[in-house]
């Protein structure tokens, strides 16, 4: 496990070290000097994220709103409440389907994108500097001009398919259900695939050349090369990049809010615009706070299958 | 399927991965090209009908964004919040990150093992309390309420960066020192920190990103314009039922530029500092 590693490039050092009396003394003053360093993160943490955890879930017992004081200890009214609110199901049903959505196809575009970069040819460096743009930009930017883009009223995407003379009228894009879910999950890809597509090519090109000449040699086609060679080499990349771009896809935030808002009838309304919504719209903190509280063990686990795969990847 | 994959020619595959960087190039470039024409568009020509060139160029669009919608006073509100949220989070994160993966004391590995932990509690669940401490605090619509939001998941994330660097990195130097006399803190100066500078400048890089990029926090706890972040100020554009396209776009053009400036400068450091730790999104 990850202590493993930690301790090790020390033990190594000092099996080697010809001094093990002097070399004990090293670590003499560690445990005051560790504590020392690590005290100012640690204040930020505990201060920072700590207490304001443990006061979500202190708030998500109590019928707290936004200007009416601490309000009252409430017990689970609030969890029960959103648990028998009629649309917590369907909620969470397009939260996940959403996520899976917007992943999957960011794998998917990714992993073909990072096989095409991953050839010798003129200007590709400046190629892979172009593509990590929507990586690099602030989301809100980005999201504000697919926004317009898509608008149904004075949007460049109706103007050009009208300019082709595909179409007679303007399309409501993000006003009708499902083109607005499908663009929620457009805008999601765009801004994510390309981390994907970078980060597989730099696990393809960790994989030996030779490999892959050892397999022509033996007959292998293509498929059979990618299938045998490709994905096993980057089984662990992209364990931890799925996961944790789960986690980052599941709470985001800003795309959804500024893209349709949750509409049209929350057709696009997932998990923390549900949130924010709650607790900043309505002013009802506490329900707001037990909310995501009831999506942490979804979460709990997703990030307890990254940390599995941090250790195996510390260790190897 | 996979007979119908291993037939086609080396030629044609190359053809049809080149159809598909140029696909995908072109998506990529698509809403940005139309983001920099549109700036610099009047009014008239955006509403009624498509260009691909402005007819006829203008920049009283940017005038509007500077003059009329405070976009520079937002510009250094942001750049004041992002250099003090970066200088600080970078000084913390390179101190624990030192102790948490080369000193031995009790407590460590389960403090190295929080880090991601940490690093991974959703935003959703400390908009909440964080802003009700902020409020209570007297810190709404101030900078440093905005720092302290922005440090809360800069920490954690620095310090995870900068541990999966220091792992990589062989100790035998330090060691060295040591062992001729060199204390921890010497050797952290001398020998740790300027060897990890690449790892330090990526983290630090991404920690100016983020807070450049947030939105939510600072939407919610600051709304005076004194301490808007420019962000919520581009988001406004949107708010009313008028949409004002030409100052917006020419606003972000703007916002985008520093961040853009910020990674050709180092694009050699965040591309080999890649890893997957700074996915979001």
């Amino acid at each position: 496990m990850s202590q493993d590693t930690l301790v090790r490039p020390v033990a190594a050092a000092k099996s080697k070290s010809a001094r093990p009396q002097k070399k004990r003394a090293l670590f003499a003053g560690d445990v005051r000097l560790g504590w020392i360093l690590v005290t100012p993160a640690l204040l930020v943490v505990l201060g920072m994220v700590g207490y304001p955890f443990v006061e979500a879930i202190r708030i998500s017992f109590t019928d707290r709103m936004v200007g009416r004081g601490p309000g009252r200890w409430v017990g689970f009214a609030n969890y029960e409440y959103i648990w028998g609110w009629p649309g917590f199901a369907e909620m969470v049903t397009r939260t996940v389907l959403i996520t899976i959505a917007a992943v999957a196809i960011k794998t998917l575009v990714g992993l073909i994108l990072a096989t095409s970069l991953n050839q010798n040819f003129r200007g590709r460096d400046v190629l892979r500097g172009v593509f990590m743009l929507p990586w690099i930009l602030p989301t809100y930017i980005i999201v504000l001009v697919w926004r317009w883009i898509f608008d149904g009223q004075t949007g460049l995407l109706n103007q050009i398919l009208m300019s082709f003379g595909f179409i007679s009228e303007n399309i409501p894009f993000l006003a009708q259900k499902g083109t607005a879910v499908a663009l929620l999950i457009f805008v999601m890809v765009w801004k994510g695939y390309p981390f994907y597509a970078l980060t597989f090519l730099a696990g393809m090109q960790t994989i030996s050349p030779e490999l892959y000449d050892a397999a022509k040699v033996d007959g292998a086609g293509r498929m059979a090369r990618f299938r045998h060679i490709t994905l096993p080499g980057l089984r662990q990349v992209m364990g931890v990049v799925i996961l944790l771009s789960t986690i980052w896809t599941m709470n985001t935030l800003e795309i959804p809010m500024l893209l349709t808002g949750g509409g049209p009838s929350n057709a696009t309304e997932v998990f923390p615009l549900l949130t924010y919504h709650l607790a900043m719209q309505n002013f009802r903190l506490g329900e707001g706070a037990a909310l995501p509280i009831m999506m942490l063990p979804v979460i709990g686990l997703l990030v307890l299958a990254v940390a599995g795969y941090m250790d195996k990847e510390a260790t190897q | 399927m996979t007979q119908i994959v291993d037939r086609i020619p080396e030629s044609v595959f190359r053809v049809i991965s080149t159809v598909v960087i140029v696909v995908l190039f072109a998506m990529i470039l698509f809403p940005l090209y139309f983001m920099v024409t549109t700036s610099f568009k009047f009014e008239a020509e955006i509403y009624s009908e498509l260009t691909w060139i402005p007819r006829d160029p203008t920049i009283s669009n940017f005038r509007d964004a500077i003059f009329n919608f405070h976009i520079p006073l937002y510009l250094s509100n942001t750049l004041l919040v992002a250099i003090s949220t970066t200088s600080i989070v970078v000084v913390v994160s390179v101190l624990a990150s030192y102790a948490l993966t080369r000193l031995r004391f009790p407590g460590r590995a389960a403090m190295a093992r929080g880090v991601l932990f940490v690093y991974l509690i959703p935003g959703s669940l400390m908009l909440i309390p964080m802003y009700l401490i902020i409020v209570k605090a007297g810190l709404k619509d101030t900078f440093p309420g905005l720092i302290i939001a922005n440090m809360s998941f800069s920490v954690p994330f620095c310090t995870w960066l900068m541990m999966g660097y220091l792992r990589t990195l062989s100790s035998e130097i330090e060691e060295a020192s040591l062992i001729d006399g060199c204390t921890r803190l010497r050797s952290l100066w001398h020998i740790v920190i300027p060897l990890s500078l690449p790892a330090i400048i990526t983290a630090a890089i991404f920690i100016f990103n983020n807070v450049w990029n947030e939105y939510i926090f600072a939407l919610v706890l600051a709304q005076d314009d004194q301490h808007k972040m420019i962000s919520v100020g581009l988001a406004n554009f949107y708010r009313s039922d008028y949409y004002m396209i030409g100052p917006m776009m020419a606003g972000s053009l703007i916002a985008m530029t520093p961040v853009v400036l910020l990674y050709i400068l180092a694009q050699r450091h965040v591309v080999g500092g890649l890893s997957a730790g700074a996915v979001k999104g």
